[in-house]
């Protein structure tokens, strides 16, 4: 009875976190691993033995080929883990969100005390022709990819149907691209740290009608790394540590087809509420959020699916700066989001995770910092919305 | 006789036989488009014979994939081996001419005055790229459809079987672990429907399955359509026309040319708008 108790009880905290900069990276898969854990495990700055975790997930969609099968070994052999529990999490573009979750729920299920979660992609050295084959596999390959459709396209397909839907143009996206190179352009670590104007952002090259090269997120190399433990190792390891306090997740259709509406992402509707459920919270106690803007339009959908905005107003959201670091009524993409931090597919979901856990210790470059941030979200996509996590965080324990 | 345009072709329609012609022309010379062959055009010309009379059985010469023209018109290919002649046969031409007749029909190919010209270099690059797609040597370094997975839902590609479930017709056909949903069997929707969103891919940012063609077609072109009978579904824009296109524009499903990859072309069906 008393080991039950125990085992409802465990709260999870993040302890550390760490990436390398997301870009067309020198390194290859070990050596840009090997980076983001020494980053993850140096910001522990209380105990830490590497030897003590006890289960590690790696996300990846493992692009290129270079190590298909068995990723995580080679990884793990790289960064002072020999010998721990590890596995590939593959679940496209959200493959380290749900590593997250699994670490969260090894610790949450009483059967590890420290876990490592992370995620990894090298894209930058292949080929334009190899590199056009991974990305359009995490679609319904059968009928969508013969359709002629990659991502650019099934989200291209979005965007027009919610222009016509709703009160919102292209416009709109421009100002999500405008500002996520804002903050981008603050962030060190992220992959083109460079401001746009609205001028430029606007006449793009059209790369699917109406999506622009600048509503499409760079192809990028990164890794990330997180390290969470159980509250009563937690306390040790750090005297700052960021707590999970929700854990959702969902999926939905593989094929935009097979949706009733393609202007909402029914698995981040779900995976939110059951995130907000969990952490007793609304999306108006959310201070800062990092969400899934792989295209402009998905980070409009995601202000509307995960409560910040109202179905059909998450253009006017972005056009009236709501989601503008100290701005508005909650920092979107602090860190310049997949548009201007980068998107390494599978690092992408524990590299939300660094930049709250960073946020919410204060610890990020002063004109980042998002004021007095309590209580964080990262919002992690695989494909066109076929599978979402979501996390929420605080500075307090639950 | 009867003239029309047939689901991008031109059709003559008589009581013995069916003439459909591509509307492209190199010189004096009818040729095919984009991604039409005489596969296309038969299927074109056993679909429209279908609206006046039932076919027991066509034959089909080599140069005309047999299985493709079966699956996308639910007819019977008559068998070499069977006693009885067939009920019509399929005609090639040296152009891009297709010929449905009863067997000994006195056929007249009449000149059409529909011809748009195709631009020689345009016309022969498309060739060119088609004849390496084929080749067996070439393996495209896109997502793999085997031919095996292609089979196997030839059926609702080229001809829209689908299922009918609690809440209406379904397409594609699903699975579940309860049994097919199809509890009432095989159910064909109407190959036509509006359009709910469309986008046009840059040539870099298309499939690299269509990375031989892509560039020379200005991209690849796809359709979001509500189907007449209820699903949604995605398809391709046809390769040689360039629709202006609106949202709930009427849309028509006709069978063209995907791609191929190891020497088998995959059909299906792609989007034009509806025919007057």
């Amino acid at each position: 009875m008393l080991a039950l108790v125990a085992w409802v009880m465990v709260d999870v905290a993040v302890v550390g976190a760490g990436q390398t900069r997301y870009g067309n990276h020198a390194l290859g898969l070990k050596g840009m691993w090997a980076e983001a854990a020494r980053s993850a495990f140096s910001s522990i700055d209380g105990d830490f033995d590497v030897k003590s975790v006890d289960e590690a997930y790696i996300g990846s969609l493992a692009f290129g080929g270079a190590q298909l099968g068995n990723t995580a070994a080679l990884l793990t052999e790289h960064s002072d883990m020999e010998g721990v529990p590890v596995r590939r999490v593959e679940n496209a573009c959200a493959s380290s969100g749900f590593a997250f979750r699994d670490a969260w729920m090894a610790i949450k299920s009483g059967q590890a005390d420290i876990v490592v979660a992370g995620g990894i992609e090298k894209m930058n050295d292949l080929t334009p022709e190899r590199r056009r084959y991974w990305l359009g596999v995490s679609g319904d390959t059968e009928w969508e990819r013969l359709a002629g459709l990659t991502f650019p396209g099934t989200y291209a397909l979005m965007a027009r149907r919610y222009f016509h839907e709703f009160d919102a143009s292209h416009d709109d996206l421009v100002h999500v691209t405008v500002k996520n190179h804002l903050h981008g352009s603050l962030n060190p670590l992220a992959h083109i740290q460079k401001e746009v104007s609205f001028e430029k952002a606007a006449s793009g090259f059209m790369v699917a009608d109406p999506l622009t090269l600048y509503d499409c997120c760079p192809t990028s190399d990164g890794a990330s790394c997180v390290v969470l433990a159980a509250d009563h190792v937690a306390k040790r390891m750090t005297d700052t540590p960021v707590w999970v306090r929700g854990s959702g997740a969902a999926s939905d259709h593989l094929a935009l087809h097979d949706r009733p509406s393609i202007t909402q992402l029914k698995a981040t509707q779900t995976a939110g509420r059951k995130a907000y459920e969990m952490a007793n919270l609304k999306p108006r106690d959310i201070d800062i959020a990092e969400v899934h803007d792989c295209f402009t339009i998905a980070e409009v959908l995601a202000t509307e699916d995960l409560g910040f905005a109202e179905r059909g107003h998450g253009g006017r959201f972005a056009r009236e700066g709501q989601g503008v670091i100290n701005q508005g009524s909650v920092a979107v993409n602090a860190s310049g989001g997949l548009k201007s931090k980068g998107h390494p597919l599978g690092a992408t979901g524990t590299g939300q995770v660094v930049e709250v856990f960073k946020q919410l210790r204060g610890q990020v470059e002063s004109q980042r910092q998002v004021k007095d941030a309590e209580v964080g979200l990262t919002h992690n996509v695989g494909g066109s919305g076929a599978t979402c996590a979501v996390h929420v965080f605080g500075r307090d324990r639950p | 006789m009867t003239e029309e345009v047939w689901m991008g072709y031109l059709v003559d329609h008589c009581t013995n036989y069916t003439v459909v012609q591509s509307p492209f022309v190199l010189g004096e010379e009818r040729v095919f488009g984009a991604d039409s062959d005489a596969t296309t055009l038969s299927v074109a010309a056993i679909l429209h014979r279908l609206q006046h009379d039932a076919i027991a059985s066509v034959a089909v010469p080599d140069g005309i994939d047999a299985d493709t023209v079966s699956t996308a018109c639910n007819v019977h290919v008559w068998d070499e081996e069977s006693e009885a002649g067939p009920e019509w046969d399929l005609l090639l031409s040296e152009e891009a001419i297709i010929v449905l007749a009863r067997p000994g029909a006195d056929v007249e190919i009449s000149v059409m005055d529909m011809a748009v010209e195709v631009d020689r270099p345009f016309h022969e690059a498309i060739l060119t790229a088609w004849e390496m797609e084929l080749n067996t040597l070439h393996v495209s370094q896109g997502a793999y459809v085997s031919q095996a997975q292609y089979v196997e839902a030839a059926s609702s590609r080229l001809s829209l079987s689908g299922q009918i479930g609690a809440n209406g017709p379904v397409w594609p056909p699903r699975y579940s672990a309860h049994g097919p949903v199809n509890g009432n069997g095989v159910h064909k929707l109407t190959p036509n429907g509006h359009v709910l969103s469309w986008t046009t891919l840059s040539a870099a940012g298309s499939p690299s399955e269509f990375s031989l063609r892509a560039p020379l077609l200005g991209g690849v072109s796809t359709v979001l359509l509500e189907l007449t009978d209820g699903p949604n579904g995605v398809f391709l824009i046809v390769d040689d026309e360039e629709p202006e296109l609106s949202m709930d524009a009427p849309m028509e499903l006709v069978v063209r040319r995907i791609y191929a990859q190891e020497g088998f072309i995959r059909y299906g069906l792609k989007a034009r708008p509806m025919s007057a």
